[in-house]
């Protein structure tokens, strides 16, 4: 072997682009990692609504049945309904509803129904969600649209829901990828494409689109990657084409760094199931029963002018107190910012901008 | 005592027109009075060797309270306790000097004729010597202007006198602080003595790179020289040349015409040998001139310098250039094929688009096709995770109360 040339070290192998979103690190759950999270947030929601209940009304709790992790979500889901309704009458395009559904869907993953209510953290999702998908829309002109609703309504729980997100607001989103699908697959020449498939190629992408909306009211966003997410609503409108444009892709993908195996027609399946049979909106009569117990099951300290309120207010006022005088302690009173008075009095006998100009 | 050269030269400085005239213009508006009869050094000097001063209706004399307006001829100099406070306190170690005739004593006379004394102000002790002229409105950049004067004299290495780019750097990140020291009034004592330090261990360079400047100015205002004498030598050149033209042109008509009358011969071959040996002549003069011009030298030594200059700085080592994104990311390229066109109804009707109004801000339908095809791509091969991680995604802090704790 020569010595006087060494070959360079080979280049790590380079990491696929998606993996480095948020979207990957942060937000993928598996189906069962994904209940526990739900039910244990509802858990230590309810046990610490619990004892709010009792600390200003000892006894009170007892008889007051709590949502579990099902309704929460149920109720979560409904809302994602009225995303899509808000931006039909909005005329808002798709990425600010997916985006929406997505903050709404994470928010509830690290907050309960219980502390803030899915109706307002909704609005100010999808007011959000105008802003981080580069669609803006004036304050005024959202909440005017939108009856009883106040701009403060909207503003107070901005920082909130920006701060469960963890302020990642970048979404990959799966109609996105359907419209990729359809870009390629209406061109290439597939043998049991049907002559009319460029004109029936709009209403193919519709159903499909359909059915990727469906999935936004499902988890099949945190269980698969948006590509699979579409590629089984493509497939549930035309199988063939679907199987065929896998296969291509499948063939493609031999010798690139993301081969794409076989369990991906596995996946494809499941969530072609998923959409089928959770993709649909919530009955209405469910949900007004969810929200009845949830009036009554709120966190005290969030609804507005009832005693445990009160005394959080308190309570908070005192500690911003504390610390205000803290900071004025720390800075040494009675220094002025701004330095001290100037004891130089003003020395022209004359007011030279007081002139009779008569030179 | 460069200050006052133009002066010792004979060169008229002129005084401050406001200085006489400002007895009836009561404006409250700052002028520039601009004069070289004084004693006192510092102050900072124009290209003419001229100290504009500072002046200002507004001025008064924070000892005797005098001002300019009762006395117009008020001048007003500047201590060396620059001080620290704001701009109106700093007024008040402005130091007033009287030439007017009709009084005698001025306050810096009074107080610093006997030596050195308390500044009444702050009582730091002054010399008389040791005020100077003001020149700028704002006395912090005054005294700014003086402590880089004053570092520029020590601080003189160069590029050439480092191995490469970052030690250079860190000297004149290092020169900085020292002048943002002296400014503010940090830690003086220490950053005196870290000049005093430099100036110890840098003192055979420091003269060699005085000198190098010196040699450089000099070798600058040769060549100066040089073009001004070669500019002038060209224009008498050229006049001298004009004055031959016209004179042989002179004879050559006088001969034309006595040959005409003379000669029997015919006259237009008569007229036009004249004008073929004048052109002849005109011709010769031309490359004469070329020849002359192109045998001019330019200031060999200001070259020799300049050269000797860029090469050594090319010597140095190359600065790295700055990658700002280190990561490298597979993007799925090799799955997809963007291709030039595509039958896609959403894209309708930016394609048809010809005046570009959705194009705004640059967009183009290519980046939101290629961005489609691999978002198709991109994670299709990613099995779903499977049971509980032990690794749970961190949930963002929540207080007992259940709530996202707000920063």
């Amino acid at each position: 072997m020569s010595v006087d040339s060494p070959s360079p070290a080979p280049a790590p192998p380079k990491k696929p682009l998606y993996e480095a979103s948020t979207q990957f690190k942060h937000w993928r759950y598996s189906q069962e990692s994904l209940a526990d999270v739900r039910s244990k947030l509802n858990e230590a929601a309810v046990a610490v609504i619990r004892q709010t209940f009792e600390a200003y009304e000892p006894g009170s709790s007892s008889n007051v049945s709590f949502l579990n992790a099902n309704e929460e979500h149920l109720l979560v889901t409904f809302y994602v309904t009225r995303i899509t309704q808000l931006c039909g009458h909005f005329r808002f395009p798709e990425e600010v509803e997916a985006t929406a559904a997505t903050y709404l869907k994470r928010f509830y993953l690290k907050n309960t129904v219980m502390d803030w209510h899915p109706k307002n953290v909704m609005l100010t999702a999808l007011f959000l969600a105008t802003k981080t998908t580069n669609n803006p829309i004036s304050l005024e002109a959202y909440t005017h649209n939108i009856p009883n609703t106040s701009p403060s309504d909207v503003l107070d729980l901005e920082f909130l829901i920006a701060q469960s997100l963890g302020f990642e607001f970048a979404v990959w989103h799966a109609h996105r990828a359907l419209w990729g699908i359809c870009l390629t697959s209406a061109l290439q020449q597939l043998p049991s494409i049907p002559p009319d498939y460029a004109k029936s190629q709009s209403s193919v992408y519709d159903t499909a689109l359909n059915h990727v909306r469906a999935s936004r009211l499902t988890d099949a966003e945190f269980l698969y990657t948006p590509s699979q997410i579409a590629l089984a609503a493509f497939s549930l409108t035309a199988p063939e084409i679907a199987q065929q444009w896998l296969e291509s892709k499948q063939t493609l993908s031999e010798s690139s760094p993301t081969k794409i195996g076989s369990g991906v027609l596995g996946s494809i399946e499941t969530i072609k199931s998923i959409i089928i049979n959770a993709g649909q909106r919530p009955e209405t009569e469910a949900v007004r029963e969810v929200d009845r117990r949830l009036r009554l099951c709120k966190n005290p300290e969030k609804v507005v002018g009832s005693k445990a309120y009160l005394a959080r207010k308190a309570e908070e006022e005192k500690k911003a107190e504390e610390r205000r005088s803290r900071k004025v302690a720390s800075t040494g009173e009675g220094v002025d910012p701004f330095g001290d008075e100037l004891d130089q009095p003003k020395p022209s006998l004359v007011d030279y901008d007081d002139d009779d100009d008569d030179d | 005592m460069s200050s006052y050269g133009g002066w010792l030269r004979g060169k008229t400085v002129k005084k401050g027109a406001a200085s006489s005239s400002s007895v009836n213009t009561r404006s409250s508006t700052p002028h520039v009075q601009s004069t070289s009869t004084t004693i006192y050094g510092g102050g900072i000097k124009d290209p003419s060797g001229r100290v504009t001063e500072y002046f200002s209706m507004e001025d008064q004399c924070p000892v005797c309270k005098s001002d300019r307006y009762l006395n117009p001829k008020l001048r007003l100099l500047v201590s060396t306790c620059y001080h620290k406070m704001h701009v109106l306190s700093i007024l008040l170690i402005l130091m007033r000097v009287l030439t007017g005739v009709f009084r005698c004593e001025s306050c810096i006379d009074r107080l610093f004729t006997l030596g050195p004394a308390p500044c009444p102000i702050c009582s730091k002790v002054l010399r008389k010597l040791a005020f100077s002229p003001q020149t700028f409105e704002d006395l912090e950049v005054e005294k700014e202007v003086a402590i880089r004067r004053r570092l520029a004299k020590e601080f003189n290495k160069r590029l050439e006198d480092f191995d490469d780019l970052r030690d250079y750097n860190d000297y004149l990140q290092e020169v900085e602080d020292i002048a943002f020291n002296l400014i503010n009034n940090i830690d003086v004592p220490q950053t005196e003595a870290k000049i005093q330090a430099y100036k110890a261990a840098n003192a055979a360079l420091t003269a060699a790179n005085i000198q190098r400047e010196e040699a450089y100015a000099l070798a600058l205002k040769e060549q100066e020289d040089f073009d001004r004498r070669e500019r002038e030598a060209r224009a008498a050149q050229l006049v001298q040349e004009q004055e031959q033209e016209r004179l042989e042109r002179e004879r050559e008509q006088n001969e034309l015409i006595s040959k005409l009358e003379t000669s029997g011969k015919d006259a237009k071959k008569l007229v036009a040998k004249a004008r073929l040996s004048q052109q002849k002549r005109q011709s010769a003069r031309a490359s004469e001139k070329s020849v002359l011009s192109g045998g001019m030298g330019f200031g060999a030594d200001y070259a020799k310098l300049l050269k000797a200059r860029t090469n050594k700085a090319k010597t140095s080592v190359p600065d790295e250039p700055h990658v700002p994104l280190q990561d490298d990311w597979y993007g799925y390229e090799d799955l997809y094929v963007l291709r030039p066109s595509y039958d896609d109804i959403f894209s309708e009707a930016v394609r048809k688009d010809r005046e570009g109004i959705m194009r705004a801000g640059g967009y183009m339908v290519e980046e939101a096709w290629n961005r489609a095809l691999r978002s198709a791509m991109a994670g299709l091969e990613l099995e779903p995770l499977v049971g509980l991680q032990t690794e749970e995604p961190p949930l963002s802090a929540v207080d007992a109360g259940g709530d996202v704790i707000m920063a």
